[in-house]
């Protein structure tokens, strides 16, 4: 009898009788059961491990009784918690004991992903057909024709039909061992308290999940005497929840999860921190003095996989790396590819304060759509580049503006890459914009190229073709 | 065993509620139903005639109470006193470690220097939250928050963690009370749809005291709304999180880098305070990337005394928001006051410019602030002594820095990229603080838009708004 408190101190602050009884109705069935996972728990001699989740139902107050780590949960969730609980400690027992309304209705989806999760937990499921601790309503299990204070008449099947759990739980390829038991015979009870014994066996030996379905008695709300309630049970539940073993696979122990670790390389090595450079020291680049603000907006316009978010990036990583200040933020349409997807990028001397750009200063623009959206958008003085290879008839745009139209496309096809077309555009904003020191963005792709040194030549080769593009350009005009 | 040397039952009548399922389980016919009522109790227990009883225990299994039938064996001590066997002498020592009594605490591990990181606003929180010592993330993907539980589904398996993506969010926010409540650092990511999923978790989170933290990416709504950014859950977050007596730290980046400093804040500070924290970001921050510096320590967390942590040093242990009794959830939302003020007093965070002598007080936060912050500086070489006052704290709200600088101001303007909830919380913090506002005018945009700092500017001038 370990496994219970010796004195429920919980239960009315454990005072006169309530020190030593339950809260349930005399014949309950969770009572019989409390008993069985009481036995379970002694015998298998795990109850400084085990946690018991008892969600809202009857059973929430199951903390009075068991001596053992408790966590009351709210309606319907209590695998969740469990799972919660498994994982932050693997070499717990947790036991998430839930009735029909929590498992079957409420925590439907909570019950089905978890169990297709199949970790090891036990889920110890009593179905006695009603609400019990609301009044006596309409449970997903109630049986057809049942009458409760919501079916007063009688369940139809509009209402819904009773719940297989067990066989549907069975179904599913998470579990390891599902059993449907019943309390209504000394027969019963034994087969009852060794599947439950059976059901956290396999939890220990991290073999899987378990799920036992107890049908149970509920005299109070059927309104019969416990052993009327006993004869329900047997002759009108136990013919729509046939008792039995439903599964029972055979699987070797394979729950083992490693420590946590908290190893400060490993951490910042999958993070992506990398030490700091020492020997590439070096004072911020003074403002060019030819820019007419001290943060300039750039728009990068496209559409999906013109590969404006990578020089958003680039740009945004190399103006970092001279010692501004640069923000860029992405923003794409619905679709997951195609569509429309543009950046804004910010660089400044010292602080980013307005990281939209509504008015960029800059737009590069990858096709006609972008360039005849935020052609307008540019201000008076402003710079706007776009592939002149796709881009054959651009729209009218804004007087005042210098327009550079440049063949992205075809300098990048030329290089034997198509794809490489925005580190052209970034070569051609190099030239055309000249904000950031000329080796800033190449130093940039030698860093994020560097595990993938071949593609280097490929890139350097469509900065310096962008750049001469505008260049030869800037001559000629 | 020998039947004849198996312990029989005795029965206590007054734990005994006459409901006799014992009796037809008896193969031997022993029990019968009682014919006296126990004035204890005012049932009629049973009564056991055990001169053919053979001790096959049959009759307790049918026993729905603990301590309904039990066995001789084990019948209280003549000192009326239960004597429970040693389980260790029963079964050994157990292989499961044992923690020694208080809490565990946590180690904080130096970080060699590391370069600037270039990260965007969700990645840095995740990052934040690996420096802070959480290993278990929990979530459903929403946009615009779901790089960070990406990010973490690629980390944390790495580094014997878990990410799980649970069948909802209402899945998710509950396996957070589980591993919370087992006392370890947890979160997730979210944006307002699935954080209105989430708040029932967060009222049972509050309830049994169990921390965890929530990084919301706020995203225009009501209903389906948009995925871009709006600053429209301050209100749910400050005064709504689910139903009862609940409140926790509201934490409002502006910048990437604030996203990885207060995520990492956030874990203790519901650590401290055994209660939720909450990141409040806007889709902008969100997605927005930015230069982030990495902290000098991380932390390998310890293991509070309270936890529900499965071995002998926690067995006593119990995470639950449920007091049946009046008097004893009164005296639990008492204790749950007396935190929050612990809180408001100790806890408020803000970040101020140029508001020691400002006339023109701009009161804005996350990436508004950014906005604003561009304007009072417009305004200050235009000769009005404007100043940004950006709450880091919305709950609590920073009210005892606000009432230090409002000696000489004669206008607030407050900064929204939402219909007013940041207004609403700065209006109630004034009241509370029995203080009548000076004259109170705003500029707020929502459904995705900012607001400009053209606009701010004519905000703070106090010409008219022109929408640029």
């Amino acid at each position: 009898m370990s496994a219970f408190y010796d004195h429920f101190s919980r239960h009315s602050h454990g005072e006169g009788l309530k020190a030593h009884s339950t809260h349930y109705c005399p014949g309950c069935g969770h009572g019989v059961a409390h008993r069985d996972l009481a036995a379970a728990i002694d015998e298998l001699g795990i109850q400084d491990r085990t946690v018991l989740i008892s969600p809202v139902g009857c059973a929430v107050f199951a903390h009075y009784y068991f001596d053992v780590g408790n966590s009351q949960a709210a309606h319907g969730r209590a695998p969740a918690v469990a799972l919660g609980h498994k994982l932050a400690h693997p070499e717990a027992i947790v036991i998430s004991y839930q009735g029909d309304g929590d498992l079957a209705s409420i925590g439907l989806a909570e019950t089905i992903s978890i169990a297709q999760m199949g970790l090891p937990l036990t889920v110890i499921f009593i179905n006695n057909a009603v609400y019990g601790m609301t009044g006596g309503q309409l449970a997903p299990t109630s049986l057809m024709g049942q009458r409760t204070t919501t079916s007063p008449t009688g369940r139809t099947a509009a209402m819904g039909q009773p719940l297989r759990m067990a066989e549907l739980i069975a179904q599913l390829d998470g579990p390891v061992y599902v059993e449907r038991v019943a309390l209504f015979s000394a027969r019963e009870r034994v087969k009852a308290r060794k599947a439950i014994k059976q059901a956290i066996t396999h939890q220990i030996e991290g073999r899987g999940y378990s799920f036992v379905e107890i049908i149970a008695e509920c005299p109070t709300h059927l309104k019969m005497t416990p052993q009327e309630a006993e004869q329900w049970v047997k002759t009108a539940m136990e013919p729509v929840y046939p008792l039995g073993v439903k599964k029972d696979l055979t699987v070797e122990p394979w729950f083992k999860p490693g420590a946590p670790i908290f190893d400060p390389e490993a951490v910042l090595g999958l993070s992506g921190a990398e030490p700091r450079r020492d020997d590439e020291a070096h004072d911020v680049p003074p403002w060019p003095a030819h820019l007419p603000a001290r943060d300039i907006a750039i728009k990068l316009a496209g559409s999906g996989g013109d590969g404006a978010q990578t020089a958003a990036l680039l740009l945004t990583r190399a103006a970092i790396a001279e010692g501004y200040d640069a923000t860029n933020i992405p923003s794409y349409g619905p679709e997951s590819r195609g569509g429309t997807s543009y950046a804004d990028v910010h660089i400044a001397e010292r602080e980013v304060l307005n990281p939209a750009a509504s008015e960029p200063y800059v737009l590069i623009a990858f096709n006609a759509p972008s360039l005849a959206k935020f052609g307008g958008t540019v201000p008076a003085g402003g710079l706007i580049l776009y592939d002149s290879t796709v881009i054959t008839t651009p729209p009218a745009l804004p007087k005042n503006r210098r327009v550079i139209p440049v063949p992205f496309t075809r300098i990048a096809t030329d290089l034997g890459r198509p794809m490489v077309k925005n580190v052209v555009a970034l070569g051609a904003l190099q030239a055309a914009l000249n904000l950031l020191p000329e080796g800033s963005v190449p130093a940039t792709l030698h860093h994020v190229l560097k595990d993938k040194p071949a593609l280097l030549p490929l890139n350097e080769a469509a900065f310096a073709a962008g750049r001469a593009a505008v260049e030869a350009t800037l001559v000629s005009a | 065993m020998s039947a004849l040397l198996r312990p029989k039952p005795f029965l206590e009548p007054q734990y005994c509620k006459g409901c006799l399922r014992c009796i037809e389980a008896c193969p031997r016919h022993c029990i019968t139903p009682g014919t006296t009522l126990n004035s204890a109790t005012g049932l009629v227990p049973v009564e056991l005639h055990l001169e053919n009883c053979n001790g096959c225990s049959l009759c307790l299994q049918a026993c729905p109470e603990p301590y309904g039938l039990r066995l001789e064996t084990d019948r209280p001590g003549p000192e009326g006193d239960f004597v429970l066997e040693d389980p260790a002498k029963l079964f050994g020592e157990k292989c499961v470690p044992n923690h020694s009594e208080g809490d565990l605490p946590d180690d904080r591990i130096p970080l060699p220097a590391c370069e600037p990181m270039v990260l965007k606003g969700t990645y840095a929180a995740a990052i934040g939250a690996l420096l802070a010592g959480c290993r278990h993330v929990f979530g459903y993907p929403i946009t615009p928050s779901t790089e960070g539980a990406e990010l973490m589904a690629r980390i944390l398996p790495k580094l014997n963690g878990s990410f799980v993506q649970a069948v909802s969010e209402v899945a998710a926010v509950n396996m957070m009370y589980g591993a919370g409540g087992a006392g370890l650092p947890c979160m997730t990511f979210t944006s307002s749809p699935g954080f209105s999923l989430m708040l029932e978790g967060i009222s049972y989170m509050i309830g049994a005291e169990v921390p965890g933290v929530f990084v919301n990416i706020m995203r225009g709504g009501p209903g389906l709304g948009n995925i871009a950014p709006e600053q429209a859950d301050i209100k749910l977050a400050c005064r709504g999180l689910g139903h009862g007596n609940t409140r926790a730290i509201i934490l409002a980046p502006s910048t990437p880098q604030e996203m990885l400093d207060l995520t990492a804040e956030a874990f203790a500070l519901s650590f401290r305070y055994r209660n939720p924290v909450v990141i409040l970001g806007d889709g902008y921050l969100g997605q927005m990337t930015g230069t982030v510096r990495l902290p000098a320590v991380m932390v390998r967390p310890g293991l509070p005394a309270w936890a529900v942590w499965g071995d002998r040093a926690h067995q006593h242990n119990l995470i639950s928001s449920i007091a049946l009794e009046e008097n004893d959830l009164e005296a639990h939302n008492e204790h749950l006051n007396r935190k929050y003020a612990a809180i408001a007093a100790c806890e408020q965070r803000v970040d101020s410019h140029l508001c020691r002598d400002a006339e023109v007080l701009v009161i804005a936060c996350n990436t508004p602030a950014r906005m604003a912050k561009g304007a009072v500086q417009a305004a200050r070489e235009r000769g009005v002594k404007a100043g940004l006052f950006r709450p880091i704290t919305l709950w609590p709200f920073p009210i005892d820095a606000l009432v230090e600088f409002m000696s000489g101001v004669s206008r607030i303007v407050v900064v929204e990229a939402g219909p007013g909830q940041l207004e609403d919380e700065l209006r109630l913090a004034l009241s509370h603080a029995g203080i009548a506002p000076p004259p109170l005018t705003h500029v707020r945009r929502c459904g995705g838009n900012l607001p400009q700092q053209s606009e701010i500017l004519a905000g703070i001038l106090g010409t008219k708004e022109v929408r640029s």
